[in-house]
Formats: structure tokens, sequence, C-alpha cells
């Protein structure tokens, strides 16, 4: 009885997991790492539709969230409040070099990057702005990631 | 005893139910990988509809805290519902015949308005602005596409009755029995405009592009929708799936439903369904484009209609 029903969350883990949908957050992105995110990364040339992935127009639809950007002042209280309404279990991926160190806008005084201060990021995908191979490798880390979490 | 059980059964397993349920998600995985392939690309796994039910199953549902929680989370449960009973009143032709207690094609009717108001109900309570203008936009394409399925299916309707020399006949099994001994009304000049008003009517319920306005995810941000997580968004993709065997079903059965008795008469009807789901909804959403509320209301109040009203003018004169 206790092998069925454990057969039975390990198989709905291994289904729930081929079902990762995306939603994308701008921190105060430049727009490079958003037009690698969804006119090449994502799109139909490299089909992460087949690894189960989808876009998805709402936070709480969304199981990985790719933030971009490094976090500007001015969005910080934002960017959290979308970040919260992603329900649990999610996994954060930081896409490109800003909301990893704050890459070129390092210095300025609107600049709160790293991300990590304010959000468990999970995977770092650095670039500016990253390849689009890049960010489906971290697409398929968070995946891997994400299902140690159901 | 066993009689008592008849109806039960064809609500929760088959035809209604399980059967719809699981028939539905592999049409939309069907339709997912085609449009794929129509895009030159491999598309998702065709169990990817199921993967994506059971991962909603294991998500979180929220609640915000300016929605109506009860009306919130009923919503969804009575769309579902409202779908898999709609399910077990659409007939199989030479396979199952629903229990005429059950109710007959007004019910149908009744019952297929049911996901659209839903859907308005749920937009409102979630509190958000997006879900309120989706319930407008829903209300807008209910209203528009309802007149030419009603005219639609009382041409059918007269059509039957008049052959069988009465007036109408809103029995599915009747008008299934009609065009097993006097054709098919694909062949039926007469009905052919009401067969392009439903074939214009059905993209619309089933929200596909060019007529997925309400949940339009590029505008709205998926309108209703926007605001549900987990189980609860599950049970809306539950009764869109099952919208889909219920309309499909419903064209099969008042335009073609030629079908061998027996088992076989299951596969046709499934290889029917698959045509038209991967014909009528996978090549067209992926070869248009989204029309804007006004051009859609005003299409639907143009040339279906007005088709639907000359099919059921060509009956009654006929």
């Amino acid at each position: 009885m206790t092998s069925l029903k454990q057969m039975f969350s390990t198989q709905t883990r291994r289904m729930a997991s081929l079902s990762p949908w995306i939603y994308r957050i701008n921190a105060g992105s430049c727009n490079g790492c958003d037009v690698e995110c969804a006119t090449t990364a994502l799109i139909p040339r490299y089909d992460v539709e087949r690894l189960g992935c989808q876009y998805c127009g709402s936070p709480r639809h969304a199981d990985i969230v790719l933030i971009t950007g490094p976090l500007t002042a001015r969005v910080k209280d934002s960017v959290l409040r979308v970040y919260d309404e992603v329900p649990e279990p999610k996994v954060t991926v930081a896409v490109g070099v800003c909301p990893i160190s704050g890459g070129i806008f390092r210095d300025s005084y609107a600049v709160l990057a790293p991300l990590s201060k304010y959000l468990p990021v999970d995977v770092n995908i650095p670039g500016c702005a990253p390849r689009p191979q890049a960010i489906i490798e971290g697409i398929a880390q968070a995946i891997a990631i994400w299902r140690e979490r159901l | 005893m066993i009689e008592s059980l008849y109806t039960p059964l064809a609500m929760l397993i088959f035809p209604g139910g399980l059967f719809a349920l699981a028939l539905g998600l592999s049409l939309k995985g069907l339709d997912r990988r085609l449009a794929a392939r129509l895009q030159g690309r491999v598309g998702p796994p065709l169990a990817q509809p199921f993967y994506d039910l059971v991962k909603l199953a294991k998500k979180r549902t929220m609640v915000p805290d300016t929605a109506c929680q009860p009306v919130f989370l009923g919503a969804p449960l009575i769309g579902a519902v409202a779908m898999a009973l709609a399910a077990a009143l659409v007939p199989i032709a030479g396979f199952y015949t629903p229990d005429p207690l059950l109710g007959d094609l007004l019910v149908l009717l009744y019952l297929l308005t049911v996901p659209a108001v839903v859907l308005m109900i749920a937009g409102s309570a979630s509190g958000s602005p997006f879900g309120a203008i989706g319930f407008s936009r829903e209300m807008a394409m209910m209203l528009a596409y309802e007149g030419p399925l009603v005219l639609v299916v009382a041409a059918v309707a007269m059509r039957t009755g008049l052959g069988q020399g009465g007036l109408v006949s809103f029995s599915l099994p009747e008008i299934i029995a009609y065009q097993q001994t006097h054709g098919a009304f694909l062949f039926d000049p007469l009905l052919w405009p009401a067969l392009a008003a439903f074939l214009a009517f059905y993209p619309a319920n089933l929200g596909i592009i060019p007529f997925d306005i309400p949940e339009a995810e590029t505008e709205v941000l998926e309108g209703p929708l926007l605001e549900y997580s987990g189980p609860a968004l599950g049970l809306f993709k539950i009764m869109s799936a099952l919208k889909a065997v219920v309309v499909l079903g419903l064209g099969v059965a008042l335009f073609y439903p030629i079908a061998p008795d027996g088992i076989a008469g299951l596969a046709v009807h499934l290889v029917k369904l698959i045509a038209l789901m991967l014909i009528g909804v996978s090549v067209v959403r992926v070869s248009c484009g989204r029309l804007r509320i006004d051009q859609a209301f005003r299409f639907f109040l143009k040339w279906p209609l007005a088709l639907a009203v000359l099919s059921l003018a060509c009956v009654a004169l006929a």
C-alpha cells in the first residue's frame, strides 16, 4: 500500500515537472535580455514548448520566473509584489548579468542589484545579453530544481 | 437497479466525465502538436494537457483579497460539472443514445452557455480590472454567437421535424435517425448556410484565435483567468477540454452522424472529432490573427446570423 502511494507520488511529480510555465518580470532591464528571452530563445526556432514550457500572461499561472534587469529603485516594490503573486512551488531564474551584479549599471545610484539581496535566486544565466542556448540551458536547470520542490 | 445507475454513470464515466475529459485533453494535445508542426517546430508531447493538469493539481490556489471567495472558487466547479453533464447529452451515432429523461437539444443549448456565464462570473468575482474587461468581452462575444447557434439548431430541428411530418424535432436521437435514413445534412444544400454559420460559431465558443478575445493573453492577460492558480485553474482547463468534446460532438450529431453500429460507431465518431479539431481548430488558429471585439461582434451579427436565417428560411419554405 505504501509502495503504491509512493509510486503514485513519484509518477505525479514526474508528470507535473513536465509542465513548467514561464513568466517574465522586467526589473528595469535595457530590453536586451527581454529580446533574447521573448523573441529568440522561446520562439518557434528553439521551441521550448517541447519541454512543456508555456509563456503565461499572469504571474498566478507561473512556475518558473525569469527576471531581467538590474532591479532599479523605482520598480523594486512592483517586482517584489509581482514575485509574491507567483504561487509556490516556484523557481527563480536571473537572466543576464544585470540581476547578478548590476552589469554596466552597477555604479548607478538608482540600481539595487544584486537581485539575490531581495529574492531567492535559484539559477543565474550570465551574459550581456545571454545567448538563447544559455537561456534554454538555464531553464532546463530550473526545471530540474523545480522537480525537487514539487 | 441497473437502470437507476445508467444516468449517473453516463455523467461521470462514459460518455461524460472521465471519458470526455480524456478525449478532450487528447484532442488538445493533438491540436498543440499539429499547431507546432505547422509553425515548423517539434511541439509538446501529446500528453502535455494531462501533465499540465497534474501540475496544476499540485500548485497552491491563491485567492485575491479583493475577490468574493465563494463565487471565485465555486464558478470553475459549476462550469466543469455543467460540461460533464452536457457531454452525457451528446449522442454518439450507432453507439450511445442519451436517456431522454436527461434532456434534449434545448437543454444542451442552455448548458452550452454555462461556460461563458461562468467565465463572466469568475472575471467579475476576481476583483481584477483585467477580469472586468474579460467579463465585458465575454458577454459581447456570447451575445454575438448565441443567436446564430440557436438559429442553426432551429434550422436542423425544423428540417428533421418537417421531414418527419411534424414541425420541429429537438431530439438529437431523432435528428440522427432521420439523417441515417435520408442522408447526412452535410450534403443537404438547404443546410449549407447553417453549416457555414456553425463553422464560424465553434471557434468563438471554444475561445480560439481569431475569437479568443475575452482571454487574449497579450492584451488582457487571459482576462477572467488572470487571478486563478492551481486546482481552480485546472478546473477551468477541464471545463474547456469537456467543452471541446461537447461542441465538436454536437457538430457531428447535427451535420454528419453517419456511422456503423457498435464499437465501430465509436471509432468513427472519434475519427470525426479528431478531423474536426485538427482542420477546424489547429489550422484556423495558426493561420489567423486575433480580431478586435468590435470586429468579431460585427462579423457574427452580419455573416453567421444572415446565413443561419437564410438556412432557416430555406428549410421553412422548401
